[in-house]
């Protein structure tokens, strides 16, 4: 599913933290949006997600068809924070959760949730309860939770951040494994350049709430046309 | 101090006798109660969560009506629903001073405060995280709202022990509007202040005994639905 930003603000206060003239997102790939703190990053996805609304402007979404709409499709996406909650009830209760309320039937609910928990690691876990977790089972457990009912767009805010490495391994392998076998369209918010590097097939560069420069992710890391971006791939630290 | 022991040595008897006033008492006093509980939990679960969730003009003003009649003292309340019922009042017409209906109603009036300011305290502390987890994996506001209660069961369940508790040991209210008539309206804490009274103090005692004796036993069973609600 592309995504279409027309003249996006969102202003808090006198501050403006998002300032997007016009852009598209390409579809079923992994996008990561990268940028400083406070760059807009996370007000972008939370817009995006339909969690918050902008000031001015809107993000337009692309139908099954083809068409543009300015509707959020809820039910075809969703958001995985980075300390996402999870429900009191146990690890598989929650991974088949979304499908519950999408009348998935039982038999598809149970297959799938089967499925995830051995792909990422969490079948001893099956029936531990959500708040005997680690930070990295948790994360994993969201992780599974948000794909089980296939949507068309996934966005990530800093889904990895204080995980450990295996866990953060698992997540990664499990993102590329939606994007491939489903056409998943993932926004991943990040931080880490190298797991830009590792996973993301096209980069959104961010800065003081506009587009600062987005393309494939080799040639955006590798060889930046902007100045702003060469000096933040390169690791100078922008406030 | 004998006749301390002797309460004591004589609630038993009365729990075994099986006399029919003590336990007409103890059933209607358990039935006034629970039904006033069960309709303060269905109006003060759903005006918690609203006003937990939801932010409008004038809403301060509410809380604070809200934690006013959270304290308020029985009597008063009592004493506020006689005058509107009584014949001359606006709703004298029912009649109802005097009956169980009254004594309900002055402890729906009771309790639903407390249900309320006890559910909005919870929600307006964990709602948010609960109801964006519902908005990003497309939940419906129905679905949302059924999230929140199973997630929030432990702590509605202590507001429910809370509201039984305000109710069970009530007598200042229920004395007012109920009038403490024997076999029609005489709950055990009205009993209670009336074999005081009478100077009938072991009997009093036993009666007391009673009462705590089943406040103890709907604790347990609402105690035992909050930990289930932990470890299910």
């Amino acid at each position: 599913m592309k995504l279409r930003f027309e003249n996006l603000t969102k202003i808090y206060g006198e501050r403006t933290v998002l300032n997007i003239a016009d852009a598209e997102t390409p579809s079923g790939i992994i996008t990561g949006v990268v940028g400083p703190n406070g760059a807009g990053k996370s007000t972008l996805l939370n817009i995006a997600c339909g969690l918050d609304e902008p000031t001015a402007g809107r993000v337009l979404y692309e139908t099954a068809n083809g068409v543009f709409t300015d509707r959020p499709p809820m039910k075809d996406m969703t958001l995985l924070s980075q300390k996402p909650y999870l429900i009191r009830t146990t690890v598989e209760k929650n991974i088949a959760y979304p499908m519950k309320l999408r009348r998935f039937p039982r038999e598809t609910r149970t297959g799938r949730t089967e499925k995830l928990m051995e792909a990422i690691g969490l079948t001893p876990l099956a029936k531990q309860k959500s708040w005997k977790l680690s930070g990295g089972e948790a994360q994993k457990t969201a992780l599974a939770r948000a794909i089980s009912f296939r949507p068309r767009v996934l966005f990530l805010d800093e889904p990895t951040s204080g995980i450990d490495n295996r866990s953060t391994a698992e997540i990664e392998s499990m993102l590329r494994a939606e994007c491939r076998k489903n056409g998943t369209t993932i926004f991943i918010v990040t931080h880490d350049i190298a797991q830009v590097r590792r996973i993301c097939d096209h980069v959104i560069f961010i800065a003081e709430g506009r587009i600062v420069e987005q393309g494939k992710a080799a040639q955006l890391l590798d060889t930046p046309r902007e100045e702003l971006t060469r000096r933040f791939v390169g690791g100078e630290l922008l406030y | 101090m004998d006749y301390i022991l002797d309460g004591i040595k004589k609630a038993f008897e009365l729990i075994a006798s099986f006399d029919s006033e003590i336990y007409g008492i103890v059933g209607l006093s358990l039935f006034v109660s629970l039904l006033a509980v069960f309709i303060s939990l269905l109006i003060g679960i759903p005006l918690g969560m609203g006003l937990g969730t939801r932010n409008f003009r004038g809403k301060g003003i509410i809380l604070r009506i809200i934690y006013t009649f959270m304290s308020m003292p029985p009597v008063i309340a009592g004493l506020f629903l006689f005058l509107i019922l009584m014949r001359r009042g606006p709703l004298g017409r029912y009649q109802l001073n005097y009956t169980v209906t009254a004594m309900i109603i002055v402890q729906i009036c009771l309790v639903t405060p407390i249900i309320i300011g006890l559910t909005y305290n919870l929600v307006r502390d964990k709602a948010p995280e609960i109801l964006r987890l519902g908005v990003t994996l497309g939940g419906s506001r129905w679905s949302n709202f059924l999230l929140l209660l199973h997630d929030l069961r432990r702590g509605l369940a202590a507001a429910v022990v809370s509201g039984f508790g305000r109710a069970i040991s009530e007598v200042g209210a229920v004395m007012i509007v109920g009038g403490n008539i024997t076999g029609k309206t005489r709950v055990m804490t009205t009993y209670i202040a009336e074999l005081k009274s009478m100077g009938d103090y072991s009997r009093a005692i036993a009666v007391g005994i009673i009462l705590l004796l089943i406040s103890f036993i709907v604790n347990t069973f609402l105690y035992q639905v909050q930990q289930r609600g932990e470890t299910e």
